[in-house]
């Protein structure tokens, strides 16, 4: 379920996206063409131009980003000097990393501040003692493997973007580049494995998170914080379908990205490389910013949120609660069970006729 | 000085526990004994233990429908690990040097990545598999996990060396596979060798029967 | 005198050989075996995964022969074997077990699962956790010389009804006789039929036979409850019966573990190879078709299915004859899925059929066979083992089917030509 805070967080990604975009923009103006050619102006016409200037502004691009030709065969190979390399050492070490760092610091924060303000959000009338079947074995499988490969690509990555800055004062040179050695090769074999598990769960999941009647209005009603608290829901809410399709989406750009990096064979140039890496980093701290929030929520956030997805059955009060239209048909079939007949399908229960047997007995 | 105990001593060490190891579990199984079976057989027990030992390599049907997902992690996990381990160039390189003394043909770098991604992916949902099914979170004891967690953990510690260019990470992933070593002959792992006495002995005594088990 | 539940687990320890010890070796608690298991797939409850019904054995075996086990019982730490596993798994090990081996046939290591319950029962006889009514049967084979009680007298009053019906002879206590044939109690008590019709197909065939006053019993209980004492000296009658007669062969009849008794374990449980062979019934049967000593004369339109019996079938090797002589008198055979080798068990078997406790959970795992049957669309069900057929009929009044059960060799006995 969607809090306040997840759509605030949403709300001020939507705007640092934004306002990186606007940064990018910017900067892919010819400012600094302007710049230079002023400098050229103040200079006293009798002093002799540099007979190389010409050519040096045509091996730096300035203005056409003319291509030479070259002996060496491969892409880019005509290219001496990438003007736009430098723009994108920029924008990495002055915007991503910062401003970057500052939002995943800042939602850890807020969800802080929130949890310390609201605390747990407890089951309305408490929890009852029959339960509904939530999620498979294979369904849970699913889930959790996305999640520790998630878990394992994003700590790794972080090292990656965040370690120059906070982990070299820390660790020194020599543990870190062994740390990031290590990282780096981790990162490029466990990535494949999240574009496995990504798909694992698109077909699992779709047709559970497709648009249906009453989404809107329960986005609308900020998931029961605005007006009533009841607010019915179907198997998923209308938060879960955005998470669900937000991963899909901006985890396409992190793979589609994250393939074109680890695979620098198939004509891509170092512009595309430089895109794919900036699609890359922003796509994976948008992911992270919301799965911290989608952890804090199916950990500490919300009782019984995080039953489903360990046990595979959840309390049948949660579900009335979160995700009414379900619930109603569950119990009408029939289907919800007793504490018991959970245990008995777990194992952790003696079968019937031991007990009688063993009562026989006196035991 | 801990790396040359790592390369040196430890390595001889684990290696020899595990062969004698190995040796010592297979021995003592097959002295147990079995005693002769006096009825009149229908078939053969030699074909009967040769051929079970290979047809339980492809799944009966009730487990294809049931059990899919053993099925698949499983034989991504096993065959992947067979592969990497027996296949790559730095793995062939090792044991030419340090055991057996002469070298195979390995498989292309692009391979050993596919293999290695495949047993991984098979490990982990295999494990996952193992803790959230009713059936096998009541069978599976701490042995079980124990195997599971080292044989992941040398996996890591192999993908995080990758780029075979620092030593800390390199002996990292030696010292694990050594402790691996040391573990196997106490372990639930054995069953990469008993397997084939089991399948042998349960294919004989249905192969006298003349059951194709 | 030691008290029972050491002598149970003294009959453990002597189970311990080195198939058992492979066993437990490669078991990885993959948990496949469930999913081949009748009375798991059919309740979901993990308890009746075939593996874990070994857990007292698999407790010994860890204790006494493996590093673990051994350090941790020198240490005084450590789970050890107690009369508490026994009465907590005595359930699983006789309610929730019919010995059916497809757990065996499935299992990735090769381990034969059936072959170790078989063997854990050994300990829990002797230690006597059995159920009663297992007990019971078990005594009154050894005192009476049948499970049900049937004594000669009773079976000489059928012989008579089908010697009245057919005009037939039954020859008993025949020496020199090719065959001396065995019947379940079960037959002789809810099945005469049977006797009527192998009478009519040995006539036809010319086949010299017999019966043995002193052994004619072909239920082994003493296998069911897994005691090897009983189960010799349930055995030793037949095989002391059969020589005395100098027979050629024993015809085991529609019976499941009576042929594994006679044929498979007979021989270990003596001691010896017999001066005889064994043959079951529908061997016999199906060689007599390819002698054409018996034709077929007619046959039945009526759509029908077979239920192969596990301990014939998968457990015993008479894989081809049922569905071969099926064949040749059934027109409109229609096989149900996981037909042959891979059936799933009647749900009464290895004694269960015996043990009134386990009642209620054999009826609920009968939704497997009514699955099965549903499946083919006929309502006529063909078998070969007496046991499997009281069980199905059971089963089928319990879901109020519309089924009828019939016996393979009555059918063949129906459409045969006489002489």
């Amino acid at each position: 379920m969607i809090t306040r805070i997840e759509s605030i967080s949403n709300r001020l990604q939507r705007i640092s996206c934004g306002g990186l975009l606007l940064f990018l923009l910017f900067y892919s103006l010819p400012v600094e063409v302007l710049a230079e050619t002023k400098v050229n102006r103040d200079m006293p016409s009798s002093a002799v131009l540099n007979p190389a200037a010409e050519l040096w502004r045509d091996v730096r691009q300035r203005e056409s980003g003319s291509k030479g030709k070259s002996q060496v065969r491969g892409v880019d190979s005509g290219v001496l000097i990438n003007a736009n390399g430098d723009r994108w050492r920029k924008f990495r070490m002055e915007q991503l990393i910062p401003v970057g760092g500052s939002v995943l610091l800042g939602v850890v924060a807020l969800l802080g501040i929130f949890y310390m303000i609201r605390g747990k959000v407890l089951i309305e009338g408490g929890p009852s003692d029959r339960k509904l079947f939530r999620y498979s074995t294979y369904e849970r499988m699913i889930h959790w493997f996305l999640a520790s490969i998630f878990l394992f690509l994003a700590i790794s990555g972080l090292i990656l973007l965040f370690g120059r800055p906070l982990l070299i004062p820390v660790l020194g040179k020599e543990v870190f580049s062994v740390l990031a050695s290590a990282s780096k090769e981790g990162h490029n074999l466990i990535g494949p494995l999240f574009m496995l598990a990504v798909v694992l769960m698109f077909i699992q999941f779709v047709r559970r998170n497709i648009y249906q009647k009453g989404d809107l209005s329960w986005l609308l009603r900020g998931g029961g914080i605005i007006g009533s608290k009841h607010v019915p829901s179907n198997f998923f809410n209308m938060g879960e379908k955005s998470m669900f399709w937000l991963l899909i989406l901006v985890g396409s750009v992190i793979i589609a990205s994250g393939l074109m990096l680890v695979f620098p064979v198939f004509g891509q140039g170092r512009e595309w490389m430089e895109l794919a890496h900036v699609g890359h980093a922003l796509g994976a701290i948008l992911m992270i910013t919301v799965i911290i929030g989608h952890i804090y929520i199916g950990s500490v956030g919300m009782e019984g949120a995080l039953d489903g997805m360990t046990t595979g059955y959840c309390d049948l009060n949660w579900a009335k609660e979160h995700h009414d239209h379900w619930a109603t048909e569950v119990i009408e079939k029939g289907d919800d069970l007793s504490q018991a007949e959970v245990e008995k399908l777990e194992g952790s229960s003696l079968p019937e006729m031991t007990i009688v047997k063993l009562q026989e007995s006196g035991k | 000085m801990i790396g040359q105990f790592i390369d040196g001593p430890l390595w001889s060490f684990s290696l020899g526990v595990f062969i004698i190891g190995v040796i010592w579990r297979i021995g003592s199984i097959v002295l147990s004994g079995v005693k002769a079976d006096l009825a009149n057989p229908k078939g053969s027990a030699s074909s009967g233990a040769f051929r079970t030992l290979f047809t339980r390599f492809v799944p009966e049907r009730t487990v294809t429908r049931r059990g899919k997902l053993q099925l698949i992690a499983g034989y991504a996990f096993h065959l992947g690990l067979f592969v990497l381990l027996f296949l790559a160039q730095p793995h062939i390189d090792f044991i030419a040097d340090r055991i057996t003394g002469f070298a195979w043909p390995a498989i292309p770098h692009w391979a050993f990545i596919i293999s290695a991604e495949v047993a991984f992916a098979g490990l982990i949902l295999l494990w996952l598999h193992r803790v959230l099914n009713p059936v096998t979170r009541l069978l599976s004891d701490l042995d079980d996990h124990i195997g599971t967690i080292l044989v992941f953990l040398v996996m890591l510690s192999g993908c995080l060396a990758l780029a075979q260019s620092f030593e800390p990470l390199r002996l990292l992933h030696l010292l694990l596979a050594e402790l691996l070593l040391l573990y196997f002959p106490f372990s639930k792992l054995m069953h990469a060798f008993t397997f084939v006495m089991s399948r042998g002995y349960t294919g004989a005594a249905m192969g006298r029967k003349g059951v194709n088990a | 005198m030691s008290d029972p539940f050491e002598q149970g687990v003294e009959a453990l320890r002597e189970q311990l050989d080195a198939k058992v010890a492979s066993y437990f070796s490669s078991c990885v608690h993959c948990g496949l075996c469930a999913e081949a298991c009748l009375f798991y797939t059919e309740t979901g409850d993990p308890r009746y995964t075939p593996i874990y019904k070994l857990e007292p054995m698999k407790k010994l075996w860890r204790q006494e022969k493996t590093f673990w086990g051994k350090l941790g019982t020198s240490l005084g730490i450590g789970k050890t074997l107690t009369e508490d596993d026994f009465a907590k798994w005595e359930t699983l090990v006789y309610d929730s077990c019919t010995l059916c081996g497809r757990c065996s046939m499935v299992c990735p290591v090769g381990n034969d699962i059936t072959y170790m319950i078989r063997k854990q029962r050994e300990a829990f006889s002797v230690a006597g956790y059995a159920p009663e009514g297992m007990k019971e049967a078990t005594r009154r084979a050894l005192k009476i010389g049948s499970p049900m009680g049937v004594t000669f007298k009773t079976l000489q009053a059928s012989l008579a009804h089908v010697e009245k019906d057919t005009g037939l002879s039954i020859p008993i206590d025949q020496k020199g006789a090719d065959y001396m044939t065995l019947f379940s109690s079960m037959e002789i008590v809810n099945f005469p039929e049977y006797i009527e019709s192998i009478a009519k197909i040995f006539k036809t065939a010319g086949v010299s036979w017999t019966i043995s006053s002193e052994a004619f019993e072909a239920t082994n209980s003493g296998i069911q409850i897994g005691n090897k004492e009983a189960a010799a000296e349930l055995v030793g009658r037949v095989v002391d019966a059969a020589e005395k007669l100098g027979v050629k062969a024993v015809v085991s009849p529609e019976c499941g573990h009576a042929y594994t008794a006679i044929r498979w374990e007979g021989p270990n449980l003596i001691g010896r190879s017999y001066d005889f062979e064994v043959v079951h019934i529908l061997e016999l049967l199906e060689q007599l078709k390819s002698e054409g000593r018996i034709k077929v004369a007619s046959r039945d339109d009526t759509p029908m299915t077979l239920h192969d019996p596990c301990q014939i079938v998968r457990r015993g090797g008479v894989i081809d004859q049922p569905k071969e002589l099926m064949n040749s008198v059934a027109v409109n055979f229609r096989e149900m899925e996981d037909q042959g080798v891979m059936n799933w068990c009647c749900g009464g078997g290895g004694g269960v059929s015996a043990n009134e406790r386990a009642e209620e959970l054999r009826l609920q795992v009968f939704t497997r066979k009514k699955k099965q049957i549903q499946q083919t669309g006929v309502d006529t069900l063909v078998t070969a083992c007496a046991n499997c057929r009281i069980i199905l009929e059971e089963g089928i009044e319990h879901y109020e089917m519309d089924t009828e059960v019939i016996s393979l060799t009555e059918l063949l006995a129906e459409h045969i030509q006489e002489e």
